[in-house]
């Protein structure tokens, strides 16, 4: 009985009211001054722990495909802010806004995610997590 | 449960805001691209008390004792509680940890939290009359054992990251007391530290059926020149069970978490 | 004179009073091992102890592989192990067990079973009539256990696995279709009884069935291990 909220329609568009704790504080691995926005297609989806992740091939104005590595949330607070498994899956054109890794190529935190049907959900990082 | 969790979006719109402006950084501020300062969560004081959770009476056991069974969201501590008084090393230590954004922090590495740390997400507590246990979901989602049929440490042979807790009944209050610490984990994310001459006091009481104070004291004279007193609440779960989670299963961050490099 | 009658007759109040408080030692703390099997105070066997495998920790025999299983399993094999999860600490799973202790902590609506090795972890197995719900966490390395009493045997079943498990060290491989039904008997206060099904349509032709036999560990409870800690250095 008690092992999940009702389905809810779409998804959660705001955190629930339970405050996240973070597994890990965001500025200790991205910069909150390099902040990106890229649309791209999906090419693998990690739905796994500590943070889920998403791989998106971006293509630039000359035509060249980088592959970008997208860091979530924990799948724990993804799920109970309404993302499923298959929220995301290989094929979906999506546009990420984030911040870049401080140390590493490639890789950034996605801090919202615009999805292949237009709505635009949280991301469950770290960047939004208000104590411990 | 539809409408309970279509309630709280308003309400939790409104709490994001609230905590956006209540933020108020100890230490290592960043600015950020408009030149203001960008508060660093792992440093923060906590401003104002958690919702609290559902009302009603407190379960007892069938011996009559109050029974914490349930799952419950992660301990938060209150405002007011005073910051801990530190000898100059361990305060010196606390201020490089913080300073480079807790990027060494063992819990992102997949290493046991320890005590008293509040680990993300639920904790289910389970209780029989000769044990009360803790069930982790975050962390790396172990358990921790309170003995309460036993009334003496255990003799130490070998430094442990959650120590041997016994704990005894005053009155409705359960008082657990833990020695027995190596001192390879972090209080906190901020990073406060401690040695092995650590003692830990959790008392513990159902306020109600949605509420459980937990007051607990630090003592370590090898890093802390008074005990450092903490007041922290946790409220019942009511929507959503204990997931797992696998710390180690892709675990990137390690090479990652370079803290205070530009 | 006084002094030392009054000293004696505090010294038997203590006494007293020690035993009146605290009882006699819990099955387990007395170092006995032999007796009948203890009742919980809803009058079901106790299963509610420390308990480790007797004997190897590996399945006796081979499931009734289907080809591609089969495949999967001789090449785990010829490698010699390679790519064993339990070697990266990740989890074991509800099959496969260690040769260290294991404590299990009974309640009416809840059996918690603890492991002292792996990734020092738990399982839970519901007894409050909840079915099996795998809608928020279809595949998972535990998989969902509900039980329910039959007389004083246990029954748990377990569904909604990863495929990422090995059943045994020797690894043998299972699909995401696994059913685990596990029968768990204390014959007496000193051993514990597991009967185990296996079927996964997938990967077997048939249903698989072993047993274990685990015995009563006293004098010391559950050790702490950390095997990620090997590769930890700490800062």
């Amino acid at each position: 009985m008690k092992n999940k909220l009702a389905l809810i329609a779409g998804l959660g568009l705001v955190f629930a009211a339970v405050p996240l704790v973070a597994h890990h504080s965001f500025e200790a691995e991205y910069d909150f001054n390099k902040p990106l926005n890229v649309t791209g297609t999906v090419t693998k989806v990690e739905w796994m722990n500590p943070h889920a992740r998403f791989y998106v091939d971006v293509k630039d104005k000359d035509g060249k495909v980088t592959n970008w590595n997208f860091e979530l949330g924990p799948v724990n607070i993804l799920l109970r802010q309404g993302w499923r498994k298959n929220s995301l899956k290989p094929g979906d054109e999506v546009t990420v806004e984030g911040f870049l890794a401080k140390d590493a190529d490639g890789l950034a935190n996605a801090r919202k995610v615009t999805l292949p049907d237009g709505r635009r959900v949280f991301g469950g990082s770290s960047a939004d997590a208000p104590k411990q | 449960m539809r409408m309970r969790y279509l309630s709280v979006m308003p309400a939790a719109v409104a709490a994001l805001s609230l905590l956006a402006l209540s933020w108020t950084p100890v230490s290592a501020q960043e600015k950020g691209k408009n030149g203001e300062k960008t508060p660093y969560p792992g440093a923060v004081r906590p401003t104002k008390a958690p919702p609290p959770g559902p009302p009603g009476p407190v379960p007892h056991m069938q011996d009559g004792k109050p029974d914490f069974s349930g799952i419950w969201n992660a301990q938060r501590q209150l405002p007011g509680d005073p910051e801990p008084e530190m000898l100059p090393w361990a305060a010196a230590l606390t201020k490089q940890r913080t300073e480079n954004y807790s990027a060494d922090d063992p819990e992102a590495r997949c290493v046991p939290g320890g005590v008293p740390r509040a680990t993300p997400y639920h904790v289910q507590m389970v209780q029989t009359p000769a044990l009360l246990l803790f069930l982790f979901e975050g962390n790396i989602h172990t358990f921790r054992q309170v003995f309460l049929d036993r009334k003496e440490h255990l003799k130490i042979t070998e430094p442990l990251w959650y120590g041997d807790s016994i704990g005894h009944w005053e009155g409705d209050t359960l008082v657990v007391d833990t020695i027995g610490f190596n001192d390879k984990f972090w209080f906190d994310m901020a990073g406060h530290p401690h040695t092995t001459q650590l003692e830990v006091i959790e008392r513990y009481r159902r306020r109600d059926f949605g509420n459980l104070d937990v007051e607990v004291t630090i003592k370590d004279p090898g890093a802390y020149t008074k005990p450092w007193v903490q007041h922290r609440v946790a409220t019942l779960e009511t929507d959503w069970d204990v997931l797992e989670y696998v710390c180690n299963e892709n675990n990137q961050d390690p090479g990652r978490l370079v803290g205070d490099k530009h | 004179m006084r002094v030392r009658l009054t000293n004696g007759v505090i010294a038997i109040g203590a006494v007293l009073a020690v035993l009146l408080f605290t009882g006699p030692p819990a099955p387990g703390q007395s170092g006995k091992k032999e007796g009948p099997a203890p009742r919980a105070a809803d009058g079901k066997v106790d299963l509610t102890g420390v308990w480790i495998v007797s004997g190897s920790p590996n399945l006796p025999s081979d499931p009734a592989y289907r080809p591609e299983a089969l495949k999967l399993y001789n090449e785990r094999k010829a490698s010699g192990g390679k790519g064993d999860p339990e070697k990266a600490c990740l989890p074991n799973g509800v099959v496969r067990i260690e040769a260290l202790p294991y404590k299990i902590v009974q309640t009416p609506k809840l059996v918690v079973l603890l492991s002292e090795g792996n990734t020092h972890s738990y399982r839970r197995f519901f007894l409050d009539g909840r079915p099996h719900n795998l809608e928020i966490e279809p595949n998972s390395w535990n998989g969902n256990s509900i039980g329910h009493w039959e007389g004083d045997t246990l029954v748990v079943d377990t569904v909604g696995f990863n495929d990422a498990t090995w059943l045994d060290s020797t690894g043998k491989p299972h699909s995401e279709e696994l059913h685990v039904i596990e029968r768990y008997r204390r014959p007496d206060l000193g051993h514990l009884a597991i009967e185990y099904t296996l079927e996964d349509p997938q990967a077997f032709s048939k249903p698989y069935t072993f047993s274990r036999t685990l015995t009563l560990v006293t004098g010391r409870d559950l050790h702490e291990y950390f095997c990620a800690m090997d590769s930890f250095a700490g800062k």
